[in-house]
This record gives C-alpha cells, structure tokens and sequence, in this order.
C-alpha cells in the first residue's frame, strides 16, 4: 500500500509539472494576438503605442501590450524568445548594441545593413524608417543662432572659444561623445566643459548657464525653450532612425501588419516626434490621446 | 572434543586482521563443524565481532585465510557468499520502510522466486519465528523489540542459508524476552540444524545455546570447549569468567541440549 | 483591492507571465535535480569529494544572483538568449541545497540498516536504490523544496536581464511608477513560492519513512 501512495503522489507531481509547462508553450502561440514591447522612456511608448494602434485599428487582431521593458537588451530577449512580436528600435543602436558592427554615416547603408544582418541572425526584419533621426543634437540657444546665422557645427566651432558646454556623464567618456565631437570640428572651449545631469541640461542652457549642449535630436524641449539643433554637416554622429523590429514569423502569420508598418514608413518627422514628446513629458497629456490624434492628423487611422 | 570427518563448514587459518596499527585479530585458527552452533565469547574489544564479520566478508584478513565448504570465501563471488548465510545483528536493522513480510521477503525477491513461493515461505517463517501472521503487514515501529528480533532471525532465514551468524542477536532485549528467544532459538535449531556461530559476551547465553564455546581474548583464541568442560576448565582466562558470572552455569550448561 | 482587479483585468498577461516564471523555475529544478542528486549520492558514499562539492555549491551560493547573470551575460551561447542563461544561473543556486540535502539523508539512514543489508547481500546499487534513497527521500524532497522557493524567488531578478516571468511586471511597474503593476507580478510570485513550499512539502510527508 506505501509503494502506491509513493507511485501516485509521483504521478500527481509529474501530472502537475506537464500542465505547467504545457500551458507556457500554449500561451506562447501568437496565431490570434499581437504583442507590442517598448523600451521604458517616453518617445519608446509613444512609438510603440503608435504601432500598436495602427494595427488595431486596420485588423481584427488583438493587441497586448508589454512596455517599460528596460532596455535595448531586454527587447532582444523578448523578441527571441517570441515573447514580443514588435517593438520600436533605432538603427544606431541595433547596429552596435546588438549586432555589435562599427557604425557608418550613411543613413541607408546602416538601415540595409541592420536589415539584412537581422534577418540572417535572428529571424526578425525591419518595417521602413519612421521618418525621424534621434541621434545626438548638439544644440544651443535660439537666439544666438539667429543673431549669427548659425546653422551648421562647423560655423559653429568659430565660436567654441567664447562658449561654456556641458554634457552629460555618458557623452563626456564615450570615444563617439565628446572627444571624438570635438576633433571632427574643431571644438575649442575656453573651459572645460561642465558634466550636468541630463535632467539639467536644456534648463542650464536656456537659463545661460551653458552656451551649448548635447541631447537628444527629438527632444521635446527643443522648441519649447526655443532651443536649435546645429546640423552635423560632417557627419559624426551615426544615424539612429526609429524603426519598426518584427519578428519574421508574425508577419508570414499577418501579412497585413507588414503592409501596415509600410504605411508608417517615413510618417513622423524630426518635429513631430519632438511635438509628441514635449506633449506628452511637458503638457502631461495622455500617450494614448497624443497618438490618436496624431493618426488621425495625418490621415492614418480609418 | 571429538574430531569430525566431515569438512569444517567455516574454517579459519591463520588469520590476522591489522587495522589502524592495531592487532585486532591475531593467527586465528578455527574450525566450525556441520550443524553445531559455535559461542564466540569475549570481552568488547576481543575481536569476537570482527571474526564473525569476515565469515561473510564485512571485513577482509590482513593475512590468512577464511574458508566456507573448503573454499576460500574471497574466491567466491561475494553476492552470493553473503546471500548463503544468514546474518543477524544486535540493533536488528529491519528495513523501516518496508513491511514485516517485505523484510522477510526481500532476499528471496531479489534472488528471483515467484511471488507465491515468496508470499509462502514468509507465511512459513512467521510461524516458525512464533510471529502471528496478521504482523506480516505491520511495520518496524510498529512492534516490539522482540517482535524485530524475531523478524530479524527470520529475515535472516528466508533464502533457507547452511549458515547463520548472529551478533550478540538477543544482547538489547530485556531478560524475559531474552530467555523467551533464546529458548525458541534451540527449538528451531533442533529443527532446521543450521551451522550457527553466535557472538556474546554473556556466559549464561554461550552455556545454554553454544555447542562449543570459542573464548577469546584480545584478538586470539584462548581455548575451545564444550560448556560443562568449560564449566571445569583450568585455563585462567576461562575460570575468571566462570568466576565473574557466579553459580547456576551448571543447569544452564545441561539445558536443552539434545 | 485595486491589484486584484488590476491583475483580474489584465488576468491574459499576468497567466502568461506566470507560465513563462514556471518554465523558467521548472526547468531549471529539474536540472538542479537531475545533477544534484547523483552528486549527492557520490559524495555520500566517498567522503573525501565531500568538502569539494560542497564547498563549490557554497560558493556558487554566495555569488549575488544579478551579478552572476552579468557574469554569464557575456559568454557566447548562453549570452544570446536570457532565458538560456537564466535557466542555468537558477540551476546553479537550486544546486547547493539539493546536493547537501541528498548527503544528509543518504547519511542520514541508520547504519544499522546498512549493515543489516549488506550482510544480507544486496549489491551496493540494490542497497541505493531500494534502501537508501527511498529513506532519503523526504529530506532529499526537503532540499528541493528549498531550491524551488529559492528559484521562484530568483526568477524574478531574471526579468532584470529579459528572461520574462513576472519579475518583468516589478521593473516594469517600477519604471511605470504604478503600484498596481509591481504587484501584479510581486502577488502572484509570492504565491507561487507559497504553493511550491506547501506541495512539495506535503510530498514530503507523505514519503517520509516511519
């Protein structure tokens, strides 16, 4: 009698542990649903709930949400393992975060290269370009840039010798931060440049502590403190364009979702994307509220 | 003491067992004869045990040589060796998570009897271990010490082996329990004539059940007796023990014996 | 009372993050399992690989658990998918308890027993089997008990490194700043670490010897 309360009590644990995992490779299946992940700043949200409307509003697809992911890492993981179908990256970042591959100038060149190196590697592709590049923006005030002229790096540098920079912790000891900046243009400071918490930066400037910053090219606060973007004629700064990554799978399983993310292609531009963030960062409005408007500003939504 | 014809089940020649730079058994030479049951009497720490232990090889000779049936027993295969003799220890150490009949049964089972040849010679052996058939579902915790010890002879009995050892069997009964066993035991031997050799340090226990009485004394054979010779015995080691153990030996040494 | 309609609301995604935290606990237990044991049963019978074993397990053990996921986040192979890596850290904790406890209940059968058994007989692997592990049992199950709440709470640090479960549903609630979020997943771990403890532990009872 003892040898078969031993073989059943072994029986309902076996029992227990094939339910468990029966019912993880059950959920794993993606036929009906859509998952969308972000990473967990503003401008991933918005992107990723930009997506995430487009799809259903034009399908019948039911589409869950997985945000606040905390980072570049944590979003490849999630689409390997299948546990997000799609989710908002930058090419700049895919190429040398992930990929691992030095970076090139050339907007389109990285775009195929990440493109068909994600394809070979992961089984996952990339929707067009958003239409925005968020890489780093070296800015300064408005007013000087009118008072000047200014509207290149390299007109700029004429007047490094009379300007304070800061820069936030990051960007000061990266090889393609300041160093690099500063050789390419020949950036002279009278100091120093100052390390700032990137929270401070663009009041720092706007408040004239600082002359000229670094930050990012879809800032929201950029038109809001009437802040301008200097163009980075030469090139330096690699390209990070907003890019829609999917999984290879999902779109043989929804071919829609591919014509859907074409619709998107090249549909925010640098301004828009700092509209949207300021909104939602500055005015506090809803993410939700802010996409919808904007679909249906420019004729997206049905 | 009469010589026999016949081939010592257990011989001993010459056996020394050397551990951790101690003596503990020295030019052992001894004979064990067909169906008689062999006290080995002693002190602790006069290698009684260890000489029980390398019939069935629990431990291995330093030097010399351990024979059953005129064989070296480190020429036979040792799973077999071990399970042709019976072996029954003090603490018993009946498997607590098997039933009494699955105690019992156990060596049979393994050695591959059919189910109902096994189910039958437990049934065989509580009786003849005076156990009441109903135990044979019950578990070790659940019985009395002598109850275990009773299983333990007849575990040690199933595969019906020539020889039997038993180290100091009945030594954690109490007295009454203690006589009870020990008067069973002679009556099953008077049965089934096992070649028996037992530990004990008991003169009393070595006089009612020995048929020889082996003293010994720090790790060699002092003398070999039948118990009224030992009764009568002039050799200092024998008669201190017969001193110690006071009077009464005498019917103690007559009893039961056939 | 709000979490609870929260996770009644969103109850899709919190299943589907449980099932992932038991895929990552289950799998990684029953590595555990698979090689703890033989190794405890190895260093039960040969005493001097005792203090090795042990001694590495213990270490394994005092390594925190986020820096030994970013130890491994670099090796080749493991490095590439967070759940590869996430499963072995888990294996490698669940480890130490297993090991030591298989030891303790293997040497923990009364030598009695042993003797009684060997004596009658049974080969070394018949006496492993049919004595000493089914008289370990309850304490080997008594160490893996352990090692499955130890995982069930470690999982959850693997969301940290994108292994999912519903360690992802804290850090995302922590940068949501959402309570309801946190314990969404803090809620439902704690009562599968609950559930594990209780199972297995009245798996243990049921087999413990008399």
């Amino acid at each position: 009698m003892r040898a078969a309360l031993q073989k059943s009590s072994v029986a309902t644990v076996m029992i227990v542990v094939l339910i468990c995992l029966f019912s993880y490779s059950c959920s794993q299946s993606h036929v009906d649903r859509v998952v969308i992940g972000s990473k967990n700043f503003t401008e991933s949200l918005i992107l990723a709930e930009l997506l995430a409307q487009q799809i259903e509003s034009h399908t019948k697809l039911k589409v869950e949400h997985r945000f606040y992911l905390a980072g570049t890492y944590i979003c490849q993981q999630a689409i390997l393992a299948g546990r997000i179908d799609i989710y908002p990256e930058y090419t700049g970042t895919a190429l040398t975060a992930i990929l691992k591959e030095k970076t090139g100038s050339d907007k389109q060149a990285v775009y195929q290269q990440v493109k068909s190196e994600y394809e070979r590697r992961f089984n996952l592709t990339l929707g067009p370009p958003l239409g925005f590049n968020d890489t780093f923006a070296i800015e300064i005030r408005g007013e000087d840039a009118r008072r000047a002229s200014l509207k290149t790096l390299s007109q700029a540098a004429a007047f490094s010798p009379h300007w304070r920079a800061g820069f936030g912790y990051e960007f000061m000891e990266r090889p393609d931060g300041y160093q690099g900046l500063a050789a390419t243009y020949g950036l002279h400071f009278a100091e120093h440049p100052r390390v700032m918490d990137l929270g401070l930066l663009a009041r720092a400037l706007h408040d004239h502590q600082i002359d000229l910053s670094a930050g990012n090219a879809t800032d929201g606060l950029i038109p809001a403190l009437d802040l301008f973007v200097l163009e980075d004629d030469r090139h330096y700064f690699p390209p990070y364009e907003a890019v829609p990554v999917v999984r290879e799978e999902t779109i043989r399983q929804h071919p829609e979702i591919g014509l859907l993310l074409a619709e998107l292609g090249n549909k925010v531009s640098d301004q828009e994307m700092r509209r949207m963030n300021y909104a939602v960062d500055g005015q506090h409005r809803d993410v939700k509220e802010v996409v919808g408007d904007f679909l249906h500003q420019n004729k997206l939504a049905p | 003491m009469q010589s026999r014809a016949a081939t010592p089940v257990i011989e001993f020649r010459d056996v020394s067992y050397c551990v951790a730079a101690t003596d503990v058994l020295r030019s052992l030479t001894l004979q064990v004869h067909p169906g008689e049951i062999l006290a080995l009497l002693g002190r602790s720490g006069s290698g009684k045990t260890t000489t029980l232990k390398l019939v069935n090889r629990l431990v291995s000779p330093t030097s010399g040589e351990v024979l059953v049936n005129g064989v070296p027993n480190t020429d036979a295969d040792l799973t077999r060796l071990r399970r042709s003799i019976g072996y029954v220890i003090q603490e018993v150490g009946l498997f607590p998570h098997f039933s009494v009949a699955q105690n019992i049964g156990l060596v049979p089972k393994i050695e591959g009897w059919p189910e109902a040849r096994v189910r039958a010679r437990v049934e065989e052996l509580l009786q003849m271990t005076g156990l009441a058939p109903e135990l044979a579902s019950r578990y070790p915790h659940q019985l009395s010490g002598g109850q275990r010890q009773r299983v333990g002879v007849a575990r040690a009995l199933a595969a019906d082996p020539e020889i039997l050892l038993m180290d100091e069997p009945f030594g954690a009964l109490d007295p009454l329990t203690r006589d009870e066993l020990q008067r069973e035991f002679l009556s099953l031997q008077r049965r089934l004539r096992k070649t028996v050799v037992f530990v004990t340090h008991d003169l009393h226990e070595a006089m009612r059940l020995g048929s020889r009485i082996a003293l010994m004394e720090a790790g060699k054979l002092v003398t070999i007796l039948a118990p009224d010779e030992f009764l009568r015995s002039t050799d200092p080691w024998a008669a201190a023990y017969v001193k110690a153990f006071g009077d009464r030996l005498e019917s103690t040494a007559t009893e039961g014996k056939s | 009372m709000n979490v609870f309609r929260f996770i009644l609301q969103n109850r899709g995604q919190v299943l589907e993050l449980t099932g992932e935290h038991l895929w990552l606990v289950g799998l990684s237990t029953l590595f555990a399992t698979l090689i703890g044991i033989p190794l405890g049963i190895v260093i039960a019978h040969w005493p001097r690989l005792n203090k090795p074993v042990l001694a590495s397990a213990n270490i394994i053990q005092t390594v925190p658990s986020l820096a030994l996921f970013g130890f491994l986040l670099p090796v080749p192979w493991l490095g590439a998918r967070a759940d590869r890596l996430a499963i072995l850290a888990l294996t490698l904790y669940a480890l130490l308890p297993i090991i030591r406890n298989t030891y303790t209940g293997i040497r923990g059968v009364d030598p009695a027993v042993m003797e009684a058994g060997r004596g009658m007989g049974l080969t070394d692997l018949q006496l492993l089997l049919q004595v000493e592990l089914p008289l370990a049992v309850s304490v080997i199950l008594s160490g893996v008990r352990t090692a499955v709440v130890i995982s069930v709470g470690l999982a959850t640090i693997a969301a940290a490194i994108g292994a999912g479960g519903l360690g992802e549903f804290i850090f995302r609630g922590l940068a949501m700043v959402d309570n309801r979020v946190i314990l969404a997943g803090a809620v439902p771990a704690a009562i599968l670490a609950l559930l594990a403890d209780v199972g297995v532990g009245w798996l243990e009872k049921r087999l413990q010897p008399r």
